[in-house]
């Protein structure tokens, strides 16, 4: 690295606001005799080669492997041969022992909207949607281990110390606002999914593009905005503040030059403006009743039985909606949802291992209703356009059974699906086979770089060209792969 | 010849008039085949053809070449294909990757090319010949060997004065290339805080600071840094830049991030290895093979841990079988771990690109690198044992006194009864044994799902290896209370035996009797493969229906039953074990009872007891029974001795988790890297670092799996191995100045940067390896002697001169580098300011979470901990290190991410960095607990003031200070003035 690129370096790590001084703020304010030095020239020139379609992004996650075929991929030769032997044509190595008889899915399929799309009665309310959704029915993975394939999807890596994939659009594009954090993430209200935090960390890029979690439920949402302690008084803050800016100004004005010094002031002043918008961001009392209502939210106080029922997944899930959609207005870059927490018991995830009903229902009835929510309410907003919904998850599971009425993991085939940002409505690329085994077309199934490498190009960014020297090797998020596919933009 | 043909066809184009630049194509088609084509052949398609890297970029065909964007037609100068084989500002062109560059001749042909619109004809496509693979190329400063450059000479110099050291000679010499001058001294209060906390990691106290500042001895710096590197904080201090670059943590990682209980003896032995000052060569070869080569000591184990430091997938191990894929791929990539951590930490070479394919920059192949791979090829990470704890061993011991003494005694007991019993209780005692044998195990057998229907067919079978003579097949019926069915529970009504795929034996016809517990058997002629039990009409369970079925045996002419040799396949089973299971068809247990009842023959033979020995001695028969069971339960549980989680061949299973044995399992090369098309076995080897060597390990037959190990860590500390001499004084350079002589401390190859100052970097490692200039060979405290006692290193920090133009960056050390303190400084620092830091060394971490649901997948709950709890005030380096749930606090100061090898610490400022010392539980309780103290030492507010600016900055306040902090404490207390010390710029940076 050249000595200037080591003073872009220092101005990058010390970025005002959660990465709002991205990578391509940099490049714009300096002199371009600057920027094209080096040997990170080729991974910063040309990345925002061409006007954006999309500015932000929001990933709906689903923790333990979401069915397929019990959702979104409708399968008529599983109600055929129902309980019948299942025989794949191959040998098949099942990850627990879900080789049993063919099985259909408990929930029934029926056409929605003015492109017909089967849907899932479990995911009914989205059928509202449909025409502005685009399925891809032929996502394959590389393994039925659920870590590895949750870093896969998360990071585009199957194992730790890589970047999530909203830590490398925070670090390329940075926060519309720079009181806000560029990249949010909402986890399941019960606990971390397979790999926690890891999955939005920002490995080695800078601090500033990991995620911030918020828990809504929690007394304190987000960790440190507040002191807990009542030692504290808004006057203690604004005077402690005060006198903090004046000694640390002191301690800059005798060493000049050092912008590091100067940044630090800056980063206290955003600090107090974030303590004012983040609450704001996070305040559903002044939403109307009819927003509640459709987000699910107009129970309030309700409660809930022991057992994993829908109204339960709809509240939650639903919240993380709403708060997803105020904090998009609000300019965060990248928002991630999580459904489902470790494999813990009794399960409270999508990896249904011994009774695909009693979890995909609620927890599917949950997702549909405020994701179909979320993208309504974006666009009766306006904000549907520039926007991007992914919706994922780790892998498939089998067409066959495990024990009597559950699936096993499925890595050969899934489905992923797209809205909104440049997406094309009402289509569905890549087919699954008939059983929903494996891709119909198993020499060009669709991997997880080729939608990640179609997110960033909706974002303006070409993926082959955003990149970072890390230990000797240019990274980016597609590995050596990826593809944007055009058949969905 | 295809030139002219393909032009040809170009003309009938233009005929059709396609379009109105007809000559110009035409001509432009002919610059294709003729010129560029024939440098996509030599100089790309090694790397960039079809089906090389699954959706890489392939030059082999117009639409792979044109789909990704890489080309503008019409337009070079806009086309990322032509920045990428251009030189840019005396940087080397990106492509090609091997091999030199295109020459300007080559790179103008396709320029132009692309430039006339990049025409391809229709359907061409190019060919490749797999050549013979190009030379590895060594020709790259990191492999050549290290030779001591002479000191250079600057009498002549305006700064010879300024020179102490020969580290001073070598950086003024290239400052003086460069036009520039060094900085003056920094003044004392900033060298004892800059030593202090560079050696130990901590800060002077400043009666520290005022006896430095008095001290006018022309010795006194120099027995300051004496000081510093005696005191075991030094070994604190740089054992965790060490575990940094190991990425060391005390969980697992992965799904479900379980916890490592004894991870932590091997931090405290990095820890003791630094304060011991262990020589380098016996640090890298314990952590490699100490084992075996250091066989008996404590530290030969210990080591090993650096093996197992990072991260590991439970489920892919402990849930997957080797025998699956997913299993396979998961110990590859352990492995793989294993591997980069060596080759990263030790050599700084990136071998863990060559996993999929040759490494692109560096003379590393595919083969070389599954050859590293299987020198590790029988080590798991597990808990081993290093030492016994003498505190368990007596627990041991009395223990088994215990079992001696009460073992004894029932043996006395035994005898009197026997001699009172005589023959009649011999022959009692046998009838019991007759029936226990008869009696009814738990693996009951075979067991099918339920069906709904009589008439749903189910089958189950076992497959031999190999066809054998088998002359009876006997097949055992099942006994389950289930429902009151008792024996025979869940037979066929109907069924039929297929023997190698062909109908034996049929009842498929007609009902068949249940044959309740008599075993049924039929002759068999001819060897047999396969026997498949097909029921066509199920047994009645309750509603439902299924097959059950206990034992078949298949026995040859000796009767020996070979049905255990075999595979039991079924179309399915319910896997509820230990009752039933596909494998208890084939254990040899089936229910076969004798006539009389265990009941009623025990109370017979107790009543014999109690006549011969009486109540007494009844009682104190049980109640040695007692006595041994209990102490042999105790005696299991002892631990084997103080086990650390190392490198391991023998521990106890868990799941598909098994030791190796030492029996190394096979690796192959994988081309591409995929597990499921493996291609040869390899044998354990190293990477040659010349043309010359060559990269097998000479290992004979039978020889310990360790030996592979061993001799890969004599080979890494081989004085002739370059690597390893540079990267680590490149290394300790690094923490001293914030940035090393190659900026790139894990990567010395193409892709890594390049050196400041190649001499000094060559005369440092040879120092360190050899001894000289008053350093001892191997000595990491001489090495830090000799660079913090140097004139570089004692400069101000300050932005002045023409450095601030001409190198802004200070890459050539004008002045010292300010910097911002380490995670791990900002916290024992606050620690340390509010009186409350424990400087107790080593042990289990501690806690700073509060941990939940340790029995499936822990749950590390930050939020809940509660900061008053004193164990937490110990040093950072002994906290416990959850690897996917890492601390917040820390991460948030860009503490290490221990997923992933940290060569060198981000630092960065950011608001949520402002927020957690601000608001923090942390930072809270330790301004409440400083200012209790404080105001317990005083009761005038402006002393109280005084105390804490010297015990948090070493230094008094100014007037000024000190009036504006007065208005403040008398308005909000001397809490949130230590809560506004805490988050100043001058505590948490060092000039």
């Amino acid at each position: 690295m050249t000595i200037d690129l080591l003073r872009r370096k220092f101005l990058f790590d010390s970025a005002w606001g959660f990465g709002s001084l991205a990578l391509l703020d940099l490049l714009n304010a300096e002199d371009r005799s600057v920027a094209s030095q080096g040997n990170v020239q080729v991974a910063t020139s040309g990345i925002l080669h061409h006007p954006p379609k999309a500015k932000r992004v929001v990933q709906l996650f689903m923790a333990g492997a979401a069915s397929h075929i019990d959702l979104f991929d409708y399968k008529p030769a599983l109600e055929k041969h129902h309980g019948e032997p299942s025989d794949f044509g191959e040998k098949v190595e099942a990850f627990q022992n879900g080789l049993g008889p063919w099985m259909k899915s408990p929930f029934q399929f029926k056409p929605y909207g003015a492109s017909g799309k089967m849907l899932s009665e479990a995911v009914a309310d989205l059928g509202s949607c449909v025409d502005e959704m685009a399925f891809i029915h032929n996502m394959t993975g590389k393994t039925g281990v659920h870590s590895q394939a949750t870093y896969l999807q998360a990071t585009g890596f199957q194992r730790p110390g890589f970047p999530g994939v909203g830590s490398w659009v925070s670090y390329a594009l940075g926060s519309e606002n720079e009181n806000l954090p560029a990249f949010v993430v909402l986890p399941d209200h019960r606990g971390f999914a397979s790999n926690g935090p890891k999955n939005w960390g920002s490995a080695f890029l800078p601090t500033s593009s990991q995620g911030t979690t918020i828990f809504p439920q929690r007394e304190r949402p987000i960790r440190d905005l507040f002191p807990k302690s009542d030692l504290v008084t808004p006057s203690s803050q604004a005077q402690g503040l005060k006198l903090l800016d004046k000694l640390n100004r002191d301690f800059a004005t005798t060493r000049e030059g050092d912008e590091r010094l100067e940044s630090r002031l800056r980063t206290y002043e955003l600090a107090a403006k974030m303590q004012l918008s983040a609450p704001e961001a996070l305040d559903l009392s002044t939403e109307p009743k009819h927003i509640m209502k459709m987000y699910g939210l107009d129970r309030a106080g309700a409660e809930y039985p022991e057992s994993i029922n829908v109204p339960e997944e709809i509240e939650y899930f639903g919240r993380k909606c709403l708060i997803a959609r105020r904090l998009l207005e609000r300019g965060v870059r990248f928002i991630q949802i999580w459904s489902g927490n470790d494999n813990s018991f009794p399960r409270r995830n999508w990896d249904s291992h011994e009774d695909l009903k009693r979890e995909h229902g609620p927890l599917a009835r949950g997702m549909a209703r405020g994701a179909s929510a979320l993208i309504q309410d974006l666009k009766q907003r306006g904000l549907l356009d520039d926007t991007i919904v992914l919706w994922t998850t780790e892998f498939g599971r089998m067409p066959s059974t495990q024990g009597s009425t559950g699936r096993d993991h499925n890595p050969h085939v899934f489905t992923n699906w797209l809205c909104g940002g440049g997406i094309r409505g009402g289509i569905s690329h890549g087919e699954s086979d008939q059983w929903g085994f494996k891709p119909l077309d198993r020499d060009n199934p669709t991997q997880v770089y080729d939608v990640h490498a179609t997110l960033l190009h909706l974002l303006g960014l070409n993926h082959l060209k955003l990149t970072v020297r890390h230990n000797g090797i240019d990274r980016r998020l597609t590995d050596v792969h990826g593809h944007v596919i055009r058949e969905i933009i | 010849m295809m030139a002219r043909l393909r032009f040809q066809i170009l003309i009938t184009t233009v005929v059709l008039g396609s379009c109105g630049l007809a000559n110009s194509y035409g001509l432009e088609d002919d610059a294709f085949l003729d010129r560029v084509v024939p440098i996509f052949q030599a100089r790309c398609l090694e790397c960039h053809r079809k089906g090389l890297t699954k959706g890489d970029f392939s030059l082999q065909d117009a639409s792979s070449f044109f789909q990704d964007g890489y080309v503008e037609r019409g337009d070079s100068s806009g086309s990322h294909l032509v920045e990428l084989i251009s030189s840019q500002d005396n940087h080397r062109a990106e492509m090609p990757k091997n091999g030199s560059p295109l020459t300007g001749d080559q790179i103008e042909a396709i320029r132009s090319w692309i430039d006339l619109g990049a025409n391809w004809p229709e359907g061409y496509e190019l060919t490749y010949d797999a050549q013979v693979a190009p030379p590895l190329d060594y020709d790259w400063w990191s492999f050549q060997e290290v030779v001591k450059p002479a000191v250079p000479d600057l009498v002549d110099s305006p700064n010879r004065h300024w020179i102490r050291t020969p580290v001073d000679a070598f950086v003024l010499e290239a400052l003086e290339r460069k036009n520039l001058a060094p900085s003056k001294e920094a003044n004392r209060r900033t060298l004892i805080r800059r030593l202090s906390y560079d050696l130990t990691g901590l800060p002077p106290t400043i009666e520290q600071i005022e006896a430095f500042e008095a001290d006018l001895s022309e010795d006194a710096y120099d027995r300051l840094v004496e000081r510093l590197l005696a005191s075991p904080r030094y070994g604190e201090r740089w054992a965790r830049h060490w575990l940094d670059v190991v990425k060391y943590a005390d969980t697992c990682g992965y799904d479900k991030d379980k916890l490592r209980p004894n991870a932590w003896p091997y931090r405290d032995y990095v820890i003791r290895s630094f304060n011991d000052d262990k020589p380098y060569r016996r640090f890298v070869q314990e952590q490699i093979a100490g084992d075996a080569l250091f066989p008996g000591t404590e530290d030969g184990i210990l080591g090993l841990g650096f093996i197992a430091a990072g991260p590991w997938d439970f489920i892919g191990h402990v849930e997957v079988p080797e025998s699956k894929l997913d299993g396979r791929v998961a110990r590859n990539l352990d492995r793989d771990d294993m591997v980069s951590n060596t080759f990263n930490s030790f050599c700084s070479l990136t071998v863990q690109c060559a996993r999929c394919h040759d490494h692109k920059f560096d003379p590393i192949t595919q083969e070389h690198y599954y050859k590293l791979q299987a020198i590790f090829a029988a080590v798991d990470r597990a808990d081993r044992v290093y030492a016994v704890d003498p505190k368990v061993e007596l627990q041991r011991s009395a223990l088994k006194n215990q079992i001696l003494k009460a073992e004894e005694s029932l043996e006395k007991l035994n005898e009197r009864l026997n001699r009172s019993g005589g023959q009649a209780l011999v022959k009692l005692r046998k009838r019991v044994a007759a029936v226990d044998r008869g009696s009814k195990k738990p693996e009951f057998g075979y067991h099918s799902k339920i069906a709904s229907r009589q008439d749903t067919l189910k089958w189950v079978e076992i497959e031999l290896d190999q066809p054998q003579s088998v002359k009876q097949i006997v097949l055992h019926a099942a006994h389950d209370e289930f429902n009151n069915i008792g024996a025979g529970f869940g037979f066929p009504l109907r069924f039929r035996v297929e023997i190698n795929g062909s109908t034996q034996f049929d009842r498929a016809n007609a009902d068949f009797p249940n044959p309740q517990l008599t075993p049924i058997v039929i002759p068999v002629s001819g060897p047999l493969k396969s026997v498949r039990l097909v029921a066509t009409k199920l047994a009645k369970r309750s509603s439902d229906f299924h097959l059950a079925l206990a034992e078949i045996e298949l026995l040859n002419s000796h009767g020996e039953n070979v049905a255990a040799t075999g595979k039991v396949t079924a179309l399915d089973s319910i896997e509820a074990p230990v009752r039933w299971g596909k494998a208890n068809l084939v254990d040899g247990i089936w229910y076969e009872p004798s006539g009389e009842t265990r009941k009623e023959l025990q109370s017979e033979l107790d009543a014999m007891v109690l006549r011969l020995i009486g109540k007494s001695g009844v009682d104190q028969k049980s109640s040695f029974k007692n006595q041994i069971a209990e102490s042999r339960k105790a005696l299991s549980q002892l631990p084997k001795g103080k086990e650390v989680y190392a490198a391991a061949t023998e521990f106890k299973s868990q799941g598909n988790f098994k030791a190796t044995q030492g029996q190394p399992r096979p690796v192959y090369f994988l081309p591409r890297g995929e597990v499921s098309s493996p291609g040869p076995m390899l044998k354990p080897g190293i990477i040659p670092l010349s043309a010359e060597q060559m990269p097998d390990l000479e290992i004979q037959a039978g020889e310990s799996e360790s030996v592979a190990r061993s001799k890969l860590a004599l080979w890494l500390t081989d004085e002739r191995n370059p690597l390893l001499w540079r990267s680590v004084v490149n290394r300790v350079w690094h923490y001293h100045f914030g940035r090393g002589i190659v900026d790139t401390p894990n990567d010395f190859g193409r892709m890594g940067g390049e050196r400041s100052h190649p001499e000094l970097l060559d005369w440092l490692a040879a120092t360190f390896r050899d001894g000289g200039d008053s350093v001892s060979a191997e000595s990491f405290k001489d090495l830090h002697r000799l660079i913090v006692t140097s004139s570089v290193y004692r400069q101000s920090s300050n932005y002045a001169g023409k450095g601030m133009t001409a190198d802004s960056g200070n890459r050539y050390l004008w002045r010292m580098n300010r910097r911002r303190l380490s995670a791990e400084e900002i916290r024992d620092s606050i620690l340390h300011a509010s009186g409350l830091l424990n400087l107790e060394m080593g042990g289990t971490g501690y806690f700073l979470f509060q941990l939940e649901k340790t029995e499936h997948s822990p749950h590390y709950e930050y939020h809940k901990f509660d900061h008053t709890d004193p164990k937490s005030y110990r040093r950072s380096i002994y906290r416990f290190i959850v690897r996917s749930q890492p601390d917040p606090f820390m991460t948030t100061l860009d503490c290490a991410d221990s997923s992933q090898s940290t060569p060198a610490r981000n630092e960065t400022q950011t608001p949520l960095q402002s927020l957690t010392m601000l608001n923090s539980d942390f930072s809270l309780e330790m301004s409440k607990r400083f200012a209790e103290r404080i105001e317990l030492e005083s009761e005038d507010r402006s002393v109280r003031i005084r105390k804490v600016v010297q015990q948090s900055l070493g230094r008094y306040p100014t007037e000024l200070e000190l009036s504006m902090m007065e208005d403040f404490v008398q308005q909000h207390g001397l809490v949130n003035l230590i809560r506004v010390v805490f988050n100043l710029t001058e505590f948490v940076f060092i000039d």
